[in-house]
């Protein structure tokens, strides 16, 4: 990967070329900045306070910084050629349900002046339950929002504290309501493996969770990211991290309860009645293509991946002075984009259709999976009903060990 | 300029580390005007970088000294002698040469080990002693508690005890006289066959070895044919010279002499210390005392970089040109890849070495815990020496299995007698004698097994005395022992870097630690690890690793995927670097773990 530096005097807002904007030029391989992209992310990197397991880009307590943020997604925004119409959006944080309806409604006038909203089948925005409320929730869904994304995370209060959020059980069953009410899609994120949390809570959590009738669910093991508060402090041994095999249990134990209830696992840690997976998501995990926006968003198009400057201060700076937003950008051979779709399809629990990934990447599926087709179809972690090949529950468990030798 | 026998003392100073031997040396240099003051670079003798960082004397050097005394010129050699016990072949090659020795006891520190170990064979060569008692111009000075030592440990008159501060020149002067008056000059027949005696050499790149000898009787001049006895080599003597302290040619040397000899040898292999050069006209007996350098410590040198195996190897060979006494040879290890097994003359030797290569040839090793020699009789008779723990046969071949036994003796404040003694005794340590030097320091002697020393020995004596303990080994014999191999199996495969041989009752414990840090120190594998502990086919401990139940990340959206992807082949690279055995892929971080610390039993 090289990182791309554009001169520091850059014309913002010199005129369109016949086919590109030419500000983003030499800032990204030309391939990659085509207008045919129709599922955009904006990061979104305002929050009230850090919870001490966030490694996002977020600027805690900063919403003094919101005007220029707007400021510069504009500009971010305007480097581009206008795009086809949106299929789908996601606001991601961060807690976009932080900033105030005007902010909000700045930025979604942005955006759709560049990609029109007219086709949008799914628009998450991602919350936080205190911000929740039965106006808020009229106001999203009235101006096109179609799914709310609640960052439960737990209904136990001690659990709560633990990860440092600031609402309690009750406000996220409120929350919930009111997403319900409002007739947007309810997604519910929760977090085990927690230190110190039983099997027993965990169970009290989910069952909690089942009876807000969410729509799609999100399920997380606790991660140690390096950089955050609680790795230090997992370093330091002042917490001690769950046991694997308790962590196993507690996720087993989730697969299993949901899947009675009529959830269907679709994904590692995502799970959903029929009809609403996270389309946005999926593209993610398909090899699809979208665009980031915003401190440390992603883009990917055809193999060219890229990311901008993860530092809201850097973003911010940078937009301002007419620098390149983007940090850092490869591209990816034919076939190393075959094998990352191989090894992130294998994350879904749909697998990897043979059809389909021949179409897709131009490569028969057969030779990536050669070398370790035979033993992990013996010791039980793929499957292959001749169609698709999948991970079983036992490959899915331990696939970061495994997913690594098809690289 | 030739001196007669009457005017040649040659002498060697002996001293524990640290008590000020190279400060003195210098002095005596700079008083006799052999080197100037505005010249002398601090310490001259000690002309290896490292022997400077250790404050160690690693080789031997002589220098050649001009002295008047009484309106006589007397030529003083001083031979400058190793003072650690891995060299005491070395040193007692270099006594052997001496008349007389400068006995040098730090006014402060007092009588340490190496002090009486070398003052003993110093006596056991027959040489005068001058005792010294240095730095008295320090304050905690205690001079008087030290001269009692002396007396007690030594059996020193405290009359015949000079007092110097070799960093002040007070009582340089006396000593000097004293080297005079009181050693004895050298005897032998000038006009005899020729008897030099080899006690040191060092390599130089374009002349080739560089010979120290001593002249026990005759001559030797250039253009002369001369043998090497134990070598068994003739060669035409090339250059003569002496230290002064730089070489300096003379066409001849003389009965009583030091000096070097160069005659074209162009690999230390062929020099031998302790051998004899004579005359190949008129030839003499050869020198008593030679012995081949006996290696007592073993260990594994791995480049950490399984690349490096060729630089490695040039490094040692360079290495060795210059100190013939280490010896390498190719091993490959199934956990290390490959790499040399290499045999020291003790501990501070291995450590030496070690640390040069690491320095002088920017290598990053991984060393093996050191092991010693094992002999081994088998049933059908036969004797054979065991270098390393695999070549241990089964155990219904082995008759005796017998492991170097060492004298060791400490001197340790008497408060601490008690914990050197349970320390000692945890070591199969079997006392020999107690000794108090003074009220407050006392001289315990025990014999071990070297294994014993070797593993923590020094470590531990520094520990339980506070940093006041000192000690010293030396070699006494082989002894019949309860000995056995134990092997660690990885899934039932043996890892053979991991065999180690202990005594019996020591086995169970030992094999316990490792297997159980060899536990820790194993990732989880799709399936299940059994690690053992064996003699032979009885498993003496077991820990088990779980089959990996769950390793998945959590989340993986937009920005995760190039991050994951990147990670996850880094992984893979990595994995392939890892060995594998019984389909267990162990880290070389894991094997150094295990190995290097041995086990904290």
């Amino acid at each position: 990967m090289s990182a791309m530096e554009s001169p520091p005097q850059a014309e913002l807002h010199a005129p369109a070329g016949p086919r590109v904007l030419p500000q983003v030029r030499g800032w990204l391989p030309e391939p990659a900045w085509r207008a045919d992209i129709s599922s955009v992310y904006v990061h979104i990197p305002f929050c009230r306070h850090r919870c001490g397991y966030c490694s996002f880009t977020v600027a805690a307590g900063r919403d003094d910084l919101v005007p220029p943020f707007l400021e510069a997604i504009a500009r971010e925004l305007a480097l581009w050629p206008l795009g086809p119409p949106l299929k789908t959006l996601y606001w991601g944080g961060g807690t976009p349900s932080h900033i105030s309806l005007q902010a909000a409604d700045q930025l979604a006038a942005e955006l759709f002046h560049r990609f029109p909203a007219d086709g949008l089948v799914e628009w998450t925005v991602e919350a936080n339950p205190s911000d929740v409320t039965d106006e808020w929730c009229r106001q999203m869904a009235q101006r096109g929002v179609t799914r709310i994304s609640l960052g439960v995370q737990s209904f136990d209060e001690g659990k709560l504290r633990f990860l440092e959020r600031d609402h309690t059980g009750r406000t996220a069953r409120e929350a919930a309501r009111a997403v319900h009410r409002a007739g947007l899609v309810l997604s519910v994120d929760l977090i085990f493996a927690v230190p110190g949390e039983s099997l027993s809570l965990w169970k009290h959590d989910l069952q909690e969770a089942c009876s807000l009738e969410p729509h799609h669910l999100s399920t997380y093991a606790l991660t140690w990211e390096p950089g955050t508060r609680f790795y230090a402090a997992l370093k330091k041994g002042r917490v001690t991290a769950v046991a694997e095999d308790q962590e196993a249990q507690m996720y087993e134990w989730a697969i299993e309860y949901l899947q009675d209830r009529g959830w269907q696992q679709y994904e590692v840690s995502n799970f959903a009645l029929s009809g609403y997976r996270c389309r946005h998501n999926e593209l993610y995990w398909t090899g699809g293509n979208y665009l980031g926006f915003g401190p440390g968003a992603a883009s990917h198009r055809r193999g060219y991946r890229w990311m901008n400057h993860r530092s809201l201060w850097n973003y911010l700076r940078r937009l301002r002075s007419g620098q390149s937003p983007i940090a850092e950008w490869e591209v990816l051979s034919p076939e190393s984009m075959a094998r990352e779709r191989l090894v992130f399809g294998l994350r879904r629990c749909d697998g990897v259709d043979r059809r389909w990934f021949a179409v897709q990447t131009g490569f028969e599926l057969e030779p990536f999976l050669a070398p370790v087709y035979d033993l992990w179809l013996a010791w039980g972690l793929l499957e292959d009903d001749g169609q698709s090949v999948r991970l079983t529950r036992r490959g899915l468990m331990v696939s970061d060990a495994i997913l690594p030798e098809l690289l | 300029m030739s001196f007669d026998p009457q005017h040649i003392r040659n002498f060697c100073i002996i001293a524990h580390v640290d008590h000020g031997k190279s400060t003195l040396a210098d002095r005596l240099l700079e008083k006799t005007g052999t080197v100037e003051a505005r010249q002398m670079r601090d310490q001259i003798l000690d002309d290896l970088e490292l022997e400077r960082q250790r404050g160690i004397t690693i080789k031997a050097r002589a220098v050649a000294m001009h002295y008047e005394h009484e309106g006589e010129l007397y030529e003083l050699n001083l031979i400058d002698t190793p003072g650690h016990v891995d060299f005491q072949y070395e040193v007692s090659r270099s006594l052997a040469c001496c008349e007389g020795a400068i006995l040098v006891v730090d006014a402060v520190q007092g009588v340490e080990a190496q002090t009486v170990a070398n003052a003993f064979l110093a006596m056991d060569n027959e040489l005068a002693i001058i005792p010294v008692i240095n730095k008295i111009d320090l304050r905690a000075a205690r001079v008087d508690e030290v001269l009692q030592e002396m007396q007690h440990s030594l059996g020193i008159d405290p009359k015949e005890v000079l007092l110097v501060s070799a960093k002040t020149g007070q009582g340089v002067d006396q000593l000097l006289q004293a080297v005079v008056t009181r050693l004895p000059p050298p005897a032998g027949d000038p006009q005899g066959p020729l008897q030099a005696m080899v006690f040191d050499s060092h390599y130089d790149e374009y002349r080739g070895a560089v010979v120290y000898v001593r002249l026990m009787s005759g001559r030797i001049e250039v253009g002369q044919k001369v043998r090497f006895l134990k070598a068994g080599v003739t060669h035409e003597v090339a250059e003569l010279g002496k230290f002064r302290p730089r070489m300096t040619a003379f066409p001849a040397l003389e009965t009583g002499e030091v000096g070097y000899l160069i005659a074209n040898i162009k690999s230390l292999d062929q020099v031998h210390i302790g051998d004899t050069v004579t005359s190949v006209q008129q030839p003499a007996p050869a020198l008593p005392g030679y012995r081949r350098p006996k290696r007592m410590v073993y260990c594994g040198l791995y480049p950490a970089d399984g690349q490096e195996f060729n630089e490695l190897r040039e490094a040692l060979e360079k290495l060795s040109i210059n100190d013939p006494s280490f010896e390498f040879v190719p091993e490959t290890s199934d956990a290390l890849g490959p790499g040399f097994r290499c045999g020291f003359l003790g501990l501070l030797h291995m450590e030496i070495i070690q640390q040069r290569l690491e320095r002088e040839a920017d290598l990053d090793l991984v060393q093996t815990a050191p092991n010693v020699i094992y002999e081994i009789v088998t049933r059908s008779g036969e004797v054979i020496e065991v270098h390393r723990p695999q070549e241990v046969p089964d155990a219904g071949q082995i008759a005796e299995f017998r492991q170097p036994m060492v004298r060791v003796s400490m001197i340790v404040p008497s408060e601490a007698i008690g914990s050197v003694m349970k320390l000692c005794q945890d070591r199969r340590g079997e006392p020999q004698s107690t000794e108090y030097l003074s009220p407050t320091r006392a001289m315990l002697i025990y014999h071990m097994p070297l294994a014993e020393v070797i593993y923590d020995l020094h470590d531990k004596l520094k520990s339980v005395t506070r940093g006041y303990g000192t000690m010293d080994y030396e070699f006494i014999g082989y002894a019949p022992a309860d000995l056995v191999r134990v092997d660690i199996l990885v899934n039932g495969k043996r890892v053979d870097a991991l065999s180690f041989i202990c005594h019996r009752s020591d086995a169970e414990r030992r094999g316990r630690a490792v297997v159980k840090k060899l536990k820790n120190e194993l990732d989880r594998h799709l399936f299940e690890i059994a690690v053992q502990a064996a003699i032979g086919s009885r498993v003496i401990a077991r820990e088990t690793v779980p089959a990996l139940r769950k390793n998945v990340t959590a989340k993986c959206y937009g920005g995760d995927i190039t991050r994951k992807r990147k990670l996850w082949a880094k992984q893979r690279e990595g994995k392939k670097r890892l060995k594998s055995i019984g389909n267990v892929d162990i880290s070389q971080r894991a094997f150094m773990a295990v190995l290097e610390s041995g086990s904290e039993s």
